[in-house]
């Protein structure tokens, strides 16, 4: 700065100048349509994003986020209660993928015969207490074992 | 291309862990009659076998009939026991997927399994009597379970069953226009 008092205001009009100049000039132009102008493709080629990259700490931000509290906040049983998993495997390959991968024909009649002595099962429970006259109190038995099994009352 | 036929969706889905009923577990028993006289006749033409290269005398131990029984009672003592203390099944069982746990659902002790073993040799003396149980008791337990203080339930996952009868379908590409009638409800 200048010791000369003189000099000391000229330098303090010609920043008061300026400083309105500036503002007259900014005021004068049209931002959007510079911006309009402005080849955004080109200055992005310019930005070499791998440097951008190294220069970012992504162990410092992953540290910064906690996991658990996003997974905390996420239902997963409505999530899977909303999956139609009968309907996915019909509609993709994967059952196609279960079906080469994991069984053969023979697993499948297992399968079946098991389901049918399932169903034989009920058949003769249900009309064996039918003849002893107990039929409609057979429905309130429980299904299993309290380990392996919810009373009924807990699931109604 | 041959189809099995699909059981019914409610045969077949969350039975798992449920008390097992009277034909399956006749079927299980039937299949390990089945399989433990196949081994014991195995064993016993083995022996017969050994014998012979041994001692150069035929030796048939059904000759012995007193004997021969003794080994036969024996071999089913250890046939059930042993795989019960196991794993809480059977050949048999495991074929048709069921299993024994305790009334509580909980997997048996060695000493439940030698119990129900006695307590199947037991009901089988009362001429199908014992098996009642399996039809008319809330629990679905037979003389022998009572004796040992078990259950036997479902141990297969039906739901997989299910997946893997769905699958052989061919997935979406193969499905005719009646795919959804033959469907399980």
């Amino acid at each position: 700065m200048s010791p000369n008092p003189i000099g000391i205001r000229v330098e303090q009009l010609a920043q008061a100048l300026a400083e309105r100049i500036v503002s007259l000039v900014l005021e004068a132009i049209d931002i959007d349509a510079l911006i309009d102008r402005v080849d955004v493709d080109k200055v992005i080629d310019r930005v070499d994003v791998e440097k951008v990259i190294d220069r970012v700490d992504v162990e410092k931000i992953i540290d910064r986020v906690d996991v658990q509290k996003i997974i905390d906040r996420v239902d997963i049983n409505a999530i899977v209660d909303k999956v139609d998993i009968d309907a996915l495997v019909e509609q993709t390959e994967l059952g196609s993928i279960i079906a080469r991968s994991t069984t053969g024909v023979l697993t499948e009649i297992l399968d079946v015969i098991r389901a049918q002595g399932v169903g034989l099962d009920d058949f003769i429970l249900r009309w064996g207490n039918r003849l002893v006259g107990r039929g409609g109190r057979v429905a309130g038995w429980p299904d299993g074992p309290p380990l392996l099994i919810e009373p009924k009352s807990a699931t109604q | 291309m041959t189809t099995v036929p699909v059981p019914a969706a409610e045969m077949t889905v969350g039975r798992q862990g449920h008390y097992a009923g009277a034909v399956s577990r006749l079927v299980a028993f039937a299949a390990d009659v089945g399989a433990s006289w196949g081994v014991y006749t195995l064993g016993v033409a083995l022996l017969n076998a050994a014998v012979k290269l041994v001692t150069g005398h035929s030796y048939t131990l059904s000759n012995h009939q007193i004997l021969a029984l003794i080994v036969l009672w024996f071999w089913e003592f250890v046939y059930f026991a042993y795989q019960w203390a196991v794993s809480g099944k059977t050949v048999g069982m495991a074929v048709f997927g069921l299993q024994v746990v305790t009334t509580a659902g909980a997997p048996i002790s060695g000493r439940q399994a030698v119990l129900r073993t006695v307590g199947l040799g037991l009901t089988l003396l009362t001429l199908g009597i014992g098996f009642l149980g399996i039809v008319f008791q809330r629990e679905r337990r037979a003389l022998d379970d009572f004796i040992a203080g078990t259950a036997v339930v479902y141990d297969w996952d039906a739901r997989a069953a299910r997946l893997r009868w769905m699958a052989r379908q061919e997935g979406p590409l193969h499905r005719g226009p009646s795919h959804r009638d033959r469907g399980p409800a």
